[in-house]
């Protein structure tokens, strides 16, 4: 029983430390993300003066969560110095219920009634009122401003306030805008950009040695009294082993050419981990091979494996023609193709365009035109939609394929 | 004279060599007294500007100082390198105060070069000088053009002014203002409009601004209106038929500052500080980007607190390395008298031209090289590709054709291409991060591509990538 309960608890562990930004991004070395936002922020609290920070890199790259850890800390050091307004591009996309959100926050912030009446004058002057107010009693308000390239349409009358109430010198805030674009400073007005610091801090994902290190760091257990010695350093060594491999190494390699953020990274170790065998309670290689399977799906690949043969030797006849320099057809030349190339056990024409329909219904074709219902099915013009070499892969996955519709795509292939 | 100065430097330096005996640090002494003494005299006597001493980074009250010196939000006590605009539009407002007479006035010119800065000034010049002349003092209204959330908003602000008009009517502000002007009035005092961000009142009919500035054509009018916005030829643009009636305001350019008014202002903010912050050579340079950049002095103020920063970092590294060092000479007492001298050598810097040039780099370099360079390597494929795609006359294609591309450049290299899934998500975070633009389709393999990002860019970032010299 207890034997199960410690590998139960490894489980958790690891799963835990994936989850928790805490864990992978805090890194005391002063050339790290972490460190440099942490001491802009807080040169701006301590000194009393306004900032305005981009925090630009791609999805999952760790923006979000390092100014979290950030925020967390400076909350901690100056409780009652710091307080954060949050606003997020894809909630308060438009001038009015950002102000409004704006205040709203505020208020809940130091004590005040919030007004769901006020209008935008009202939520606007109130919002330059208590930053006067913060400014006299050494208070910094930090702004967060999630998808800050979406702030950045029209007329952008949130920033300009914004940024224009900081440069007032009562005023003590900083402002953060988080964007996957790079170009986001070139997307503001230009008198937004000249009131805007030019400060970016640059979030790129990490190498492959960054990234097996922090492989290293997450998938080692700790050697304390909270799990038997002898199984953690059994499962230690065993994480290692499977580290240095070179099949797993080629995996990770495959793995993260395609997508090398963090984000994806920890997808992965999530997966190997859920597949963690409990009766031995240790990772294996194998794991992590049954983790890239299952993460690199192809949906269409999938779809072509629980075809019908009536449907498969209509997507070939679809593919002869295209091959015929034919790139738009309908269902009466597919099926002219079909009574042409296939000599023996035909369908009756009415099961050949319910199956056609079904293929239409798993968007493996479509319709081009964008005209509606005007025509019947048999006349409108469809496209193939998968590559020859997707078709290819099918009909061979496909259980129950003949192997005459094989040789026929083999042919023309 | 320089030249003698520079000699005396020349000569002081010798006196100035590490010293590593007591016995030579006292018998230096005497003899490097009196040329301390006679340097010193000189330099009192040729410059007393110059005898500022450095400044200490390490002490926080002045960095404090030095960085509220540069701050946007210190407004200087006077507003150099832009007196003949203010005279101008002093000029232009005592006039209207003088005779009663209504008067437009339109000042553009790119964001940073001081118009906002200026009108204040203005404003407080008018009404002092008005108090001095003995004449009715100007009501004064200073409105930014983006808190509106109606454009018409701005009549009910002017119409504001004027309360003592007690008349509830049921006309609009626009109407009671135009009333107003139109017959004679009780209230001899002349109003002073500024109205910042003028472009944002500008609507598809024109027909707020029109009504604005046609206020002070009413033979009545007692307003002086000034616009303050970036274009140059908005009164052209937005108001023609302003020409035709003769009330075109008058324009007032703010050209963007050059490199000797950047360097004139940060002197003269700087200058206020009993120390010496900045090496000439480091603010020439400064002035000399910024100028060339966007003449934009918010950019120079930025950047001036960006190297100080830079020093600060330096300052904090070598104190680290001063704390190794201090270790090692605990262990081992004969360099015991190295490390004051260490101390002293890193004492009193000040920002240098290579903490400038850091600075500078940090803000007008672009972040897409980097970014590509740390592309994972299937979409650094995919951006090769593309650029290889759109090498000849096409602008755009479809992403299907770009993954056939993707495929032949893969199999020239020999190396398993990405499904079509995973090259659709990879395009959708090149998208995602402004490399490429990915237009909209219900079908994923109909969607139109098109680059954002020059070719010069992905050759340079990829260069370095032996994998690429074939591809490039």
């Amino acid at each position: 029983m207890e034997q199960e309960n410690h590998k139960i608890k490894a489980v958790s562990l690891l799963r835990s430390r994936i989850c928790d930004p805490k864990f992978i991004f805090i890194s005391e070395s002063p050339e790290s993300n972490y460190s440099k936002l942490k001491f802009m922020i807080s040169s701006s609290v301590t000194e009393a003066c306004n900032n305005s920070i981009l925090l630009l890199g791609p999805r999952g790259s760790g923006k979000n969560a390092v100014l979290e850890l950030v925020i967390q800390d400076l909350l901690q050091e100056y409780p009652d110095s710091v307080s954060v307004i949050r606003l997020n591009g894809l909630l308060h996309s438009d001038d009015i219920s950002a102000f409004k959100e704006i205040a709203r926050q505020l208020c809940m912030e130091h004590q005040l009634l919030f007004s769901k009446a006020a209008s935008f004058d009202d939520n606007s002057q109130f919002m330059v009122a208590i930053l006067k107010e913060c400014g006299l009693a050494h208070k910094t308000v930090i702004f967060v401003l999630d998808e800050f390239h979406l702030f950045a349409q029209g007329k952008q009358r949130l920033l300009y306030s914004l940024l224009d109430a900081m440069q007032s010198i009562t005023s003590q805030a900083v402002v953060l805008g988080i964007s996957c674009r790079l170009d986001a400073d070139q997307l503001l007005e230009k008198r937004v950009r000249s009131r805007f610091s030019h400060r970016k801090l640059l979030f790129l994902p990490p190498s492959i040695e960054d990234s097996q290190k922090l492989l290293m760091h997450i998938l080692t257990l700790p050697i304390d009294s909270s799990f038997p010695h002898a199984y953690a350093v059994e499962f230690n060594r065993k994480v290692q082993n499977i580290i240095e491999d070179r099949r797993f190494k080629e995996t990770l390699n495959k793995y993260l050419n395609v997508d090398s953020s963090v984000k994806h990274l920890l997808r992965f170790l999530f997966c190997a981990v859920s597949h963690m065998d409990l009766q031995t309670g240790f990772l294996s290689r194998e794991n992590f091979e049954i983790a890239f399977t299952s993460i690199q799906r192809q949906p269409k690949l999938e779809c072509l494996r629980n075809c019908s043969i009536l449907e498969l030797q209509i997507l070939v006849c679809m593919k002869r023609l295209e091959v015929k320099e034919q790139s738009l057809c309908n269902f009466n030349s597919v099926m002219k193709e079909y009574i042409s190339t296939l000599t023996s056990e035909r369908y009756a024409r009415h099961v050949c365009l319910r199956a056609f329909e079904h293929l239409i219904h798993r968007e493996l074709i479509c319709f081009t035109d964008n005209r509606g219902q005007s025509l019947s099915v048999e006349f409108r013009p469809v496209k193939l939609l998968i590559s020859s070499a997707e078709l290819h892969q099918g009909l061979r996955a496909n259980t129950s394929c003949p192997p005459k519709l094989l040789k026929l795509m083999d042919r023309e292939g | 004279m320089p030249v003698i100065a520079a000699k005396r430097t020349l000569r002081s330096h010798p006196s100035s060599p590490p010293r590593k005996s007591p016995r030579r640090c006292t018998a230096a002494t005497p003899n490097s007294t009196p040329t301390m003494n006679r340097f010193g005299a000189d330099e009192n006597r040729a410059d007393p500007e110059a005898v500022k001493p450095k400044w200490n980074p390490k002490d926080g009250e002045q960095l404090k100082r030095v960085k509220l010196a540069l701050h946007l939000s210190t407004a200087p006590s006077s507003v150099v390198c832009r007196e003949e605009e203010q005279n101008v539009v002093l000029e232009f407002c005592k006039g209207c105060v003088e005779h009663q007479k209504a008067g437009s006035l339109y000042i553009c010119g790119c964001p940073g070069t001081g118009k906002s800065l200026s009108m204040e000034k203005v404003k407080d010049k008018l009404l002092n000088w008005a108090k001095e002349a003995g004449l009715p003092q100007p009501d004064v209204l200073s409105v930014n053009c983006t808190t509106f959330t109606n454009t018409s908003d701005i009549f009910t602000k002017i119409l504001g002014l004027n309360q003592t008009q007690g008349k509830k009517v049921s006309a609009t502000p626009l109407q009671q203002l135009q009333n107003m002007y139109s017959q004679k009035s009780s209230n001899k005092n002349m109003t002073l409009i500024v109205a910042d961000e003028l472009d944002y009142l500008i609507t598809k009919d024109r027909g707020v601004l029109h009504d604005l500035f046609m206020l002070t054509t009413f033979p009545f009018s007692r307003c002086i209106l000034i616009g303050v916005a970036n274009a140059i030829d908005l009164a052209d643009r937005f108001l023609p038929r302003l020409t035709s009636l003769n009330c075109k305001p008058i324009v007032v350019n703010f050209r963007a500052y050059s490199k000797d008014q950047i360097l004139k202002i940060l002197e003269e903010r700087l200058n206020e500080l009993p120390y010496t912050v900045f090496q000439q050579q480091a603010m020439e340079l400064c002035a000399r980007k910024v100028a060339a950049a966007s003449g934009d002095m918010r950019n120079a103020l930025c950047i001036c607190g960006r190297a100080i920063e830079m020093l600060e970092a330096e300052i904090r590294e070598s104190a680290c390395n001063l704390n190794t060092s201090l270790e090692e000479i605990s262990s081992s007492r004969q360099n015991l008298a190295t490390a004051p001298d260490f101390m002293k050598k890193r004492e009193f810097e000040t920002v240098r031209t290579d903490h400038m040039a850091r600075a500078l780099s940090k803000t007008y370099r672009s972040p897409v090289v980097d970014t590509i360079q740390s592309l994972p390597h299937h979409q650094q494929i995919v951006l090769c590709s593309s650029m290889k795609h759109f090498r000849g006359a096409k602008k755009d294609t479809i992403l299907g054709e770009l993954y056939k591309s993707y495929v032949g450049v893969c199999k020239s290299c020999i190396i398993p291409p990405a499904g079509i899934l995973e090259f659709s998500n990879m395009c959708r975070v090149l998208n995602d991060q402004g490399l490429i633009k990915l237009g909209q389709s219900r079908e994923d393999k109909l969607r139109r591509v098109s680059p954002k990002v020059d070719e010069g860019d992905i050759t340079f970032a990829l260069q370095g990538v032996r994998f690429f010299h074939n591809c490039l």
